[in-house]
């Protein structure tokens, strides 16, 4: 069963830019929404469905309301007695939802399962969200009585790089400007329509203000609403679909690897386990060498693009080096010679990322995987990165405690 | 030829729709000289440009001035000129005066009026000057609708059009849509009508009452009468008057202003500009309403209509054409008021195809005007929620409308249908 294929069927993404709770609308519209849209993107049969998991971190704190598996057979009637899950693993969470679809699907238990990841998070104040935000570390420890906890503590990852290697902020600066832009090109990212430039967000000014340590406004991504639903399937069940849409099964991207680790929650301790490795956060780097080992992936340059975790600058920065495009510590470098940047050898977050995409928390594995299933269908539109075939996501829970990396291709 | 736009000058960048778009300009690393008749009302709408792109660093971009001192030098650099002085004609031609003194050949000049004949502005003027003049109607605020409207006159050179659209478009991130040399182009012209139909309802119903029935649940982000407070009375006025006389037709009628808003006027209810129009907020907080009778404010009475607080929970749950159903069914006056403005934005909008845009759009120009300049959902998007092309004519025809070319298939739910439900809001 192990050796079993999954593929992606394709599905939908709500604009980012929308705000559900000046629309006054409840988080299940959301997902039926994102449900409907996807049926439309992919002519699934919703009778043709076997199970549903949705990817949620923190649905009952930003809109008191939980066990969102629930609300499945509110949606369409073909749910009445099926199974269906709510996952959390904190900013991770869409990306387990789609682990746990894959795996009962390997296992031979179902054939076509319904993802949703979902988060409403502009139904609270900055701080409160923030606040909230909190859990997704050691609350206790880390976040109690902090304002911003996660600026904080991805502030940290930026000082660490600093102590180790050096790190000057201009590459997170350019970080953020590369996001922004991508997301200009993607109808449904949130801040399309912002401005951003490397000279705003390399300046400390009125609008950009230092949040916490080293991270100013510009280097975190965003407080967003919004909903992706997707389909994975079978080997059995994409062959009957590809019939019936008269495509090639083999044209159908598939899950090629997946990585998938745990850290120790409390930041300081990872950093301290990390001191003597070459990796700062050696558990997001397993993740991604498992995902390449499964996948038969040699390494990152075997890749078209990576849509990766970058709720800060600091984290994409992380990823550079995590996912080897430079040495440990030298993320600069493939920052200053355009190798991310659209175009470059190796797009990170033609999306735009969670910076200029958005954040809807427990959506973003499911977005990063509908993103990377668009790009090697060569449906990405206006962010397609040509010829893209095989792609990597990258997507991290809490202060990458969880870690998740899929390749996709086909 | 090289096309591209490299220096750009805004005429009136005190206002707010030349300081925005004139913001935009920058933000894109173009220079824009900032010109209005004092280098303070410049510097104003550079402030108002930084808030807009939440930015300082657009302002090493931006050269702000008033006329007598860099009018001429500005001029002579500038690839395109934006003209968003006041709307008066003679003020306009007087300007234009100096823009063809000074001007470049080949400078495009591009006016952001949208009630002034665009014929009469460029009557009087040079060859060059005539096929380089077009208007470039933008939405306030920029920064929020991306709608522009793009006029040309019978001498405006085609070349011309296609280097402000690619501009508008690639650069300012523009909704841009062709529309006709008509007056109020196409965005105005329906939502004015409609505002004009709907402020004649309040003398009878009351201001709550028709904000409530017509409120942000219809497909609307704002009401409509609040949205004229925003607009401001005296501006609402001079548009369907301007829109009023340029009528041959039945619309002359439709267009007369109930002689109330003339007494809000003159009694200083202009809007939000002067803490009064429709709505009022006391001192205490409490929101007042004008009572169109007397022009006095009156406390505010929270209207209940069942079939709208149904349709207002349904939407909250993202159920938009169950939401409709119930009010296409609804009974009484106010169900009847509600069916009725809704027909007569499809019946106006579709009727307006070929008029105000090329048939070849059909209806997509109109609904993108409607949808990026106003923030309504398109005429389009109302058939599809109502039920589809069929559910809306038999609407139509029960209420006596003609029932006008080119409603199509918008009975079919698309991924696009999906994303106009944002304009639906359960308020």
């Amino acid at each position: 069963m192990q050796n079993s294929k999954v593929y992606i069927l394709g599905g939908y993404q709500t604009d980012f830019a929308r705000n559900w709770h000046t629309e006054n609308k409840h988080i299940s519209a959301m997902m039926r929404e994102a449900y409907l849209g996807s049926l439309i993107s992919t002519e699934v049969e919703p009778g043709d469905i076997d199970a549903a998991f949705v990817g949620n971190f923190a649905g009952e704190l930003f809109c008191m309301q939980g066990h969102l598996g629930a609300f499945f057979i509110n949606f369409d009637t073909c749910f009445a007695g099926l199974p269906t899950s709510r996952i959390e693993g904190a900013c991770a969470s869409g990306s387990l939802a789609a682990l746990s679809a894959m795996a009962y699907i390997k296992a031979g238990f179902y054939d076509l399962v319904c993802v949703i990841g979902v988060e409403q998070m502009k139904t609270l104040s900055p701080d409160k969200g923030g606040d909230f935000l909190g859990a997704a570390a050691w609350y206790e420890k880390e976040a109690n009585g902090i304002e911003f906890p996660f600026p904080k503590l991805f502030g940290k990852l930026g000082d660490e790089y600093d102590k180790r290697y050096g790190l000057d902020d201009k590459y997170l600066a350019r970080i953020s400007e590369i996001n922004y832009r991508n997301a200009k090109n993607n109808p449904n990212a949130q801040t399309r329509d912002w401005f951003m430039s490397f000279e705003h967000a390399n300046t400390i000014g009125a609008y950009n203000i230092i949040v916490s340590g080293r991270i100013k406004i510009a280097d975190c991504s965003q407080v967003t609403d919004g909903a992706v639903a997707l389909y994975l399937a079978s080997e059995k069940f994409t062959n009957e679909y590809a019939n019936r849409k008269r495509l090639s099964i083999n044209d159908m991207p598939q899950i090629l690897g997946w990585g998938h680790t745990t850290a120790p929650i409390e930041f300081a301790q990872k950093l301290t386990d990390s001191e003597k490795g070459k990796y700062v956060l050696p558990f997001t780097r397993k993740a991604i060498t498992d995902a390449f080992q499964r996948a038969g992936v040699g390494d990152c340059w075997e890749l078209d693009c990576i849509e990766t975790h970058d709720c800060f600058t600091t984290t994409e920065y992380m990823a550079i080096d995590h996912f080897g495009l430079t040495n440990p510590g030298e993320s600069w470098q493939a920052i200053e010679e355009g190798i991310i940047e659209l175009g470059g050898r190796l797009p990170m977050n033609p999306s735009g990322g969670l910076i200029g995409c958005g954040h809807p928390v427990g959506a973003t594995g499911t977005r990063q995987l509908l993103d990377a299933y668009k790009q090697v269908t060569s449906t990405a539109g206006s962010y397609q990165v040509a010829g893209a075939e095989k792609v990597a996501t990258l997507n991290i829970g809490g202060t990458a405690t969880t870690n998740v990396c899929f390749i996709v291709g086909t | 030829m090289d096309n591209r736009i490299r220096t750009v000058v805004v005429l009136g960048s005190s206002g707010t729709i030349g300081s925005l778009v004139g913001g935009l300009v920058a933000q894109n690393s173009i220079k824009v000289y900032f010109l209005s008749r004092t280098l303070e009302g410049a510097k104003t709408g550079l402030r108002r440009a930084m808030t807009q792109a939440r930015s300082e660093v657009i302002s090493r971009y931006i050269e702000c001035g008033d006329y007598d001192h860099l009018l001429e030098s500005a001029l002579q650099d500038a690839d395109l000129i934006i003209e968003s002085i006041s709307e008066n004609l003679e003020a306009k031609k007087a300007m234009y005066n100096q823009v063809e003194r000074y001007r470049k050949p080949d400078t495009i000049i591009g006016t952001t009026t949208s009630s002034l004949s665009l014929s009469a502005l460029a009557d009087g003027r040079s060859p060059d000057f005539k096929s380089h003049f077009l208007a470039t109607h933008f939405y306030n605020p920029p920064g929020r609708m991306r709608a522009c409207e793009v006029a040309c006159t019978e001498a405006t050179d085609p070349v011309s059009y296609d280097i402000i659209k690619d501009f508008l478009k690639n650069e300012l991130r523009r909704e841009v849509v062709a529309v006709n040399n008509v007056p109020g182009f196409a965005g105005n012209r329906i939502a004015f009508v409609l505002f004009n139909q709907i402020t004649s309802l309040v003398e009878e119903y009351g201001a709550e009452q028709i904000d409530y029935l017509i409120g942000p649940y219809t497909g609307r982000l704002m009401p409509p009468l609040r949205t004229i407070d925003l607009v401001g009375l005296d501006i609402h006025k001079a548009i369907v008057h301007n829109l009023r006389e340029a009528s041959h037709d039945h619309m002359y009628e439709e267009l007369a202003l109930p002689g109330y808003v003339d007494k809000m006027i003159n009694a200083g209810f202009l809007g939000d500009k002067t803490k009064g129009g429709f709505y009022k907020v006391l001192e205490s907080g409490k929101q007042v309403f004008i009572d169109a009778l007397t022009c006095n404010y009156i406390p505010a009475i929270a209207p209940h209509v069942a079939f709208v607080e149904k349709a207002k929970r349904l939407i909250h749950l993202g159920l938009y054409r169950e939401a409709f159903e119930g009010v296409k069914t609804a009974n009484g006056r106010e169900g009847e008021i509600v069916k009725d403005i809704f027909c007569k934005y499809i019946a106006y909008s579709y009727s307006l195809i070929g008029k105000v845009t090329k048939c070849e759009y059909g209806i997509a120009g109109i609904d993108k005007v409607m949808t990026t300049g106003f923030h309504w959902a398109a005429p389009s998007v109302i058939v599809n929620v109502l039920g589809g092309k069929e559910a809306v004519i038999d609407l139509l025809y029960a209420r006596g409308f003609e029932i006008p070319d080119g409603i199509g298939r918008e009975d079919t739910i698309t991924e696009q249908t999906l994303r106009s439900m944002k304009y639906f809001i359960a308020r």
